[in-house]
């Protein structure tokens, strides 16, 4: 199990590691550049920099996660995840704040098709339905075999694969996990819909979307596997790599298609930018809008639906210790 | 694929972005590319695009209905219409508009652009409105 642990911990700080690729080539550290930047003294200064602090955290994170102690274990995961997203943070932040007087003032003109055709989601937006059915289909399956059900079964599992959580067989126990797998589902969606809705044309919104929509069968999966794992009796490092079967080729190709440059950047105004990764423009109508760190689409803070959907986010994971067993 | 007409706001620009806004539909409108009947962009989707306030769209497609060219009907968005005009009978106008075109010329040679090549411009936006 730790090396399980190890190996999910070491994709996503490589992740990390990898930010100064993930992005087009004319933005560095959400700074816009000139797309030869990079190969300057500068340029190669600050990614070097960035993948070294990266890299000490990373190697210090395995080295935790393999010798710390059964009992500890649990708290050194929280810690290592904690540290390396922590450490890219700060070290994301403080590469944009020294470029930033490298930034490429670019036009910040517009150019709009007059259309009034209504927006229409593509064709294969209906597979966010796919997510909802397989959790009922779990739901049924475990209706019809409820006398089978045990007891008492475990529900959630510590760091080292062992359970540390119990459910009875009530609704509760046996039908929570799907019912929060919905409720997170359906904020998924939400986040999708309004994101398509809510952000200017561009060829990235629909990437946006299906990531967002693959984004919701990771999770239908998940909580579905748990839901019937005490009736087929599932091995935990199966619940806890499927998912990982989905997002691992998705997070790759979401950075492959994000990071395609095309057409100019979004001209958000630089001066609206909070550290190169918050966006608050009071006078942008876009809820949604493309980062400049390569990772898709982020809110305008200062859009008060984006506020209302970070609350739903809020409300959907305090529920859990209502809906959960 | 229908080709669309295009308006194109520059926010960088000194021009307040509601009147940058009003000026290019307004060419629009005078010259046809948008025609009674037409339906403009809803205020929400428009500002989306462009990247400013619904406000500023709102208030654009606000003194576009004033001066008779849309219709603003609630929950349908702004459809153009027909627009009947009187001719100005006040000589005051002519007047005006060469104050006007005096201080976008000085404003282009402001800019260094030359004198030959704004009588160039002028003379090919004379051409195009005789036609008209």
């Amino acid at each position: 199990m730790r090396l399980v642990l190890c190996a999910v911990y070491l994709f996503t700080a490589a992740l990390v590691f990898a930010i100064p690729n993930m992005t087009r080539r004319d933005l560095l550290f959400a700074v816009p550049v000139p797309p030869d930047f990079r190969e300057s003294r500068a340029g190669r200064h600050a990614i070097s920099t960035f993948r070294t602090t990266i890299a000490v955290v990373m190697v210090a994170g395995v080295c935790a996660l393999l010798l710390s102690p059964a009992k500890l274990l649990n708290a050194t995961m929280a810690a290592v995840w904690l540290a390396v997203f922590l450490t890219g943070g700060i070290s994301f932040y403080w590469q944009n704040r020294r470029l930033a007087p490298a930034t490429v003032q670019f036009t910040r003109s517009r150019e709009v098709e007059l259309t009034a055709t209504p927006e229409e989601l593509p064709q294969f937006a209906w597979l966010a339905a796919g997510p909802f059915m397989i959790l009922g289909a779990a739901a049924e399956f475990l209706y019809r075999n409820w006398s089978r059900i045990p007891g008492r079964f475990p529900m959630h599992w510590g760091a080292g694969g062992q359970p540390d959580r119990w459910a009875e067989r009530s609704t509760k126990g046996v039908y929570g996990p799907l019912f929060f797998g919905a409720e997170v589902c359906a904020w998924l969606l939400i986040m999708a819909l309004a994101g398509w809705f809510g952000s200017r044309r561009s060829r990235s919104r629909s990437v946006m979307l299906g990531g967002m929509i693959a984004g919701q069968y990771v999770m239908g999966l998940l909580f579905a596997l748990i839901a019937v794992q005490p009736l087929l009796g599932i091995p935990v490092w199966v619940i806890a790599l499927a998912p990982m079967g989905i997002l691992i080729p998705l997070i790759i190709l979401l950075i492959r298609k994000m990071s395609e440059a095309e057409g100019p950047i979004d001209p958000t105004p630089n001066e609206c930018w909070k550290g190169g990764v918050f966006y608050y423009n009071p006078n942008d109508a876009a809820l949604f809008v493309e980062k400049r760190d390569g990772w898709g689409y982020t809110f305008n803070f200062a859009n008060r639906r984006s506020w209302a959907l970070l609350l739903l986010l809020a409300l959907a994971i305090a529920s859990a210790r209502f809906i959960l067993p | 694929m229908a080709q669309y007409p295009r308006i194109r706001v520059d926010l960088a620009s000194g021009v307040p972005a509601v009147r940058q806004i009003v000026e290019n539909l307004r060419v629009l409108l005078v010259e046809g590319q948008l025609f009674p009947g037409t339906a403009l962009p809803s205020v929400r989707r428009l500002a989306v695009e462009l990247g400013v306030h619904f406000n500023t769209v709102a208030e654009a497609y606000r003194q576009l209905a004033a001066e008779g060219w849309l219709d603003l009907k609630h929950g349908r968005g702004a459809v153009v219409v027909p627009r009947v005009v009187s001719p100005v009978r006040n000589k005051a106008w002519a007047e005006d508009f060469r104050n006007r075109l005096r201080g976008m010329v000085a404003g282009m040679r402001s800019q260094g652009i030359s004198a030959a090549r704004i009588a160039t411009e002028l003379r090919a936006m004379a051409k195009a409105v005789t036609r008209s």
